[in-house]
């Protein structure tokens, strides 16, 4: 059964890495319900990309391993449900 | 007393001044980007290039002409065939191929190579030129956007537009294509940058990388939850894949095996990892594979994959696999674990050292009477499809072919498949005894894989018979490699089973799709007349009596030889998994027509 989930996930500020995260998630055809991408405000060399998305709890699992797997992906973590984007979102708007 | 920043902001002005000292100066000579590149290569210890020319890496080729001394690069007739021949090329030495390929259709010509060296797990570094960075994307002459085209089929690229930048990025390029699950890199280089000059630098190879954690440390909790298992097993069974190779671990798993009693049959990339004459071994599973060990698959009580994915060729219809068995998964990549097959326990870890603790920790153990099983099996097969394929009346077949090959060659050549039913009939009638000595493209199927890959791993293990073994349709998706193969004189051998058909196409529309024969049959050209433009030797042979006289000719010639045998048309490869069944009902005859 599909649900929501809150993608995290903090990385290397390189070209290409977002459209590496985001070619996991459309080969395996897992909607993006939203997403917010970043530099980090301390260091421009690091950022983050925070998603909602739509999809099952065993697919979410396997996207886990996938990102972690790409070599500038330095951290990656999920929540069930859309709560923790919107905290989240709101934080990095905020920081901006 | 001074701060230790100031001491070194000191230090480092100090070092300075006695640099520009006259008569103590270090006058560093400046370098093109081009150069730079290739001194990096020289550094990463790399020997063979394979690659073609083209307008956005003409620099680079201007730079290599001064290099010939140290690097030799093999002038390909197709990008294609150039990263094919890279990953023959590692796939035999274990050491990365390097590829060279110009910005446009150069770079998307290596797509496919990417993709089969990622799905195959092969160290691939490609260099691919790029337009002037001030071009990029104004759709400039061949300019092609090759970062984000080969995002999917690598594991790792970049972009560099400053020549400064070059000897971090191939330093990591290296790092990453041979660390952790080995895979291809690309490395796009704008023209600029090949042409900027910089004064020359001292190469750092990567050590590491902070995001990236190639080596997982070994777990022996995660030993001792398989140990357990392991331990009151009655009916274990191993798995090896393509891991055991690439960590070196066969002569690990021989000796886990021995201490353990523990029967093994290899997938298709496995193949080689565990020597076939060994009483423990007890075929190669798969789609094609042999019938004990698809069949105990869904009678064993522990299974233990190995460096292996739990490919849809190797499970068949995933809700049927192996649904009694308790599943152990060693693999050094973590996103492959539960990936598809649910798993009881894993150990995350490289093959070799799990499979060292394992067997230090395990007890000794014998299971005669499980074996037995994979014997009487093994016999029920001989009887029904080895005997009539390798000692058949009427047409040559394909199996009779390779069979003589295994036994004259002693199963020590290095036998490079193209995809295809050849293939499969290599995989069950060549009988490899060493490690490395089976190359083919297993989960992307590439046809045209088999002859460049050939070139490569000759060339990379120049003292070992290499025999290319195609079919006829995958043989003249590379063809114009013959003319590589002329012009640098690499002896390898190739033998083209031809059938006038793409024969495993021809199956499946015979056993599924009602005899259709739907665009598979195939007018050929004559093939010795082909090889014989190329300066190549060749024969042609279609009656059994000259089949021995021909392979012999083909295996004794010190130059590269073409053999073309032609087999039965519509030969068939026996067993068969039928797609959406389970492996264990593996089929070992055709099915008669209702």
């Amino acid at each position: 059964m599909k649900e929501e989930f809150t993608l995290e996930l903090e990385a290397e500020n390189n070209f290409s890495v977002l459209n590496r995260i985001i070619n996991i998630l459309n080969r395996r055809r897992v909607r993006i319900k939203r997403m917010m991408a970043h530099e980090n405000e301390s260091d421009f060399r690091r950022g983050g990309v925070l998603m909602l998305l739509f999809t099952t709890p065993d697919m979410m699992e396997r996207i886990k391993d996938q990102l972690e797997k790409l070599i500038e992906v330095d951290h990656v973590a999920y929540f069930s449900g859309g709560r923790h984007y919107e905290e989240k979102s709101e934080i990095v708007v905020g920081a901006e | 007393m001074p701060d230790k920043s100031n001491l070194q902001q000191m230090d480092a002005l100090l070092t300075k001044l006695k640099e520009n000292q006259p008569g103590t100066a270090v006058v560093r000579k400046k370098i093109t980007g081009a150069e730079v590149l290739l001194q990096c290569l020289v550094a990463e210890k790399v020997q063979t290039i394979f690659g073609y020319p083209g307008g956005a890496i003409m620099p680079v080729y201007d730079a290599l002409y001064h290099y010939a001394d140290k690097l030799n690069h093999i002038l390909v007739r197709h990008e294609q065939g150039a990263i094919h021949a890279a990953q023959g090329f590692a796939r035999a030495s274990g050491l990365p191929g390097v590829v060279f390929a110009t910005s446009g259709p150069g770079a998307t010509n290596l797509v496919t190579g990417l993709a089969d060296a990622l799905i195959d797990s092969t160290p691939v570094v490609c260099i691919t030129g790029q337009v002037f960075a001030h071009l990029l994307g104004t759709d400039a002459f061949q300019e092609t956007d090759v970062v984000n085209t080969t995002i999917p089929v690598t594991k790792w690229n970049i972009q560099v537009a400053e020549a400064k930048d070059i000897p971090a990025a191939v330093a990591k390029a290296f790092f990453i294509a041979t660390t952790g699950r080995p895979g291809p890199v690309l490395i796009d280089i704008t023209k600029n940058a090949q042409n900027e000059i910089i004064e020359a630098f001292d190469y750092v190879p990567c050590q590491g990388i902070s995001t990236y954690r190639p080596k997982p440390a070994l777990q022996f909790s995660q030993v001792d939850e398989a140990l357990a298992l392991i331990k009151n097993a009655k009916k274990p069974y191993i798995l090896a894949g393509q891991g055991v190779l690439l960590s070196n671990a066969s002569e690990a798993l021989v000796a886990f095996s021995e201490k353990t009693g523990i029967p093994v049959a290899c997938t298709l990339l496995g193949l080689g990892c565990f020597p076939t004459d060994h009483p423990n071994y007890v075929g190669y599973l798969g789609m094609h594979g042999n019938y004990a060990p698809n069949v105990l698959t869904n009678e064993c009580d522990v299974l233990i994959g190995i460096g292996m994915r739990f490919d849809d060729r190797v499970t068949g219809n995933v809700q049927k696999y192996a649904r009694q068995a308790k599943i152990i998964h060693i693999d050094i990549d973590k996103a492959e674990i539960n990936k598809i097959i649910k798993v009881t326990t894993f150990i995350h870890a490289d093959a070799r050292e799990a499979l060292v603790a394992l067997t230090e920790k395990s007890l000794p153990a014998k299971h005669t009477e499980w074996l037995s099983k994979f014997a009487a099996l093994s016999t029920l097969e001989y009887d029904k499809v080895i005997k009539k394929d390798i000692g058949p009346d009427g047409e040559l077949r394909m199996a009779e072919v390779i069979h003589k090959l295994s036994e004259m060659t002693e199963g020590k050549a290095i036998v490079v498949t193209d995809v295809g039913q050849h293939q499969m009939i290599t995989s069950r009638y060549y009988k490899m005894k060493d490690p490395r000595t089976h190359i083919t493209s297993g989960g992307a199927g590439t046809m045209g894989f088999s002859l460049p890959a050939a070139l490569g791993a000759k060339l990379a293990i120049p003292g070992r018979q290499v025999v290319a073994v195609i079919g006829d349709g995958g043989f003249q998706m590379t063809v114009q490699e013959l003319g590589t193969i002329m012009q640098y004189g690499i002896p390898v051998k190739i033998l083209v089973l031809n059938n006038n058909f793409l024969g495993m196409v021809r199956q499946w529309q015979q056993l599924f799709h009602g005899k259709r024969y739907s665009f598979t049959e195939m007018q050929n050209p004559d093939f010795v007349k082909l090889a014989g433009a190329y300066s190549i030797r060749a024969a042609k042979v279609s009656e059994r009596k000259n089949l021995d006289l021909a392979l012999k000719e083909m295996l004794d010639s010190k130059e590269s030889y073409f053999l073309e045998v032609v087999v039965g048309k519509e030969d068939n490869v026996f067993p068969m998994v039928p797609g959406g069944a389970g492996i264990s009902d593996i089929l070992l005859e055709e099915p008669k027509a209702s």
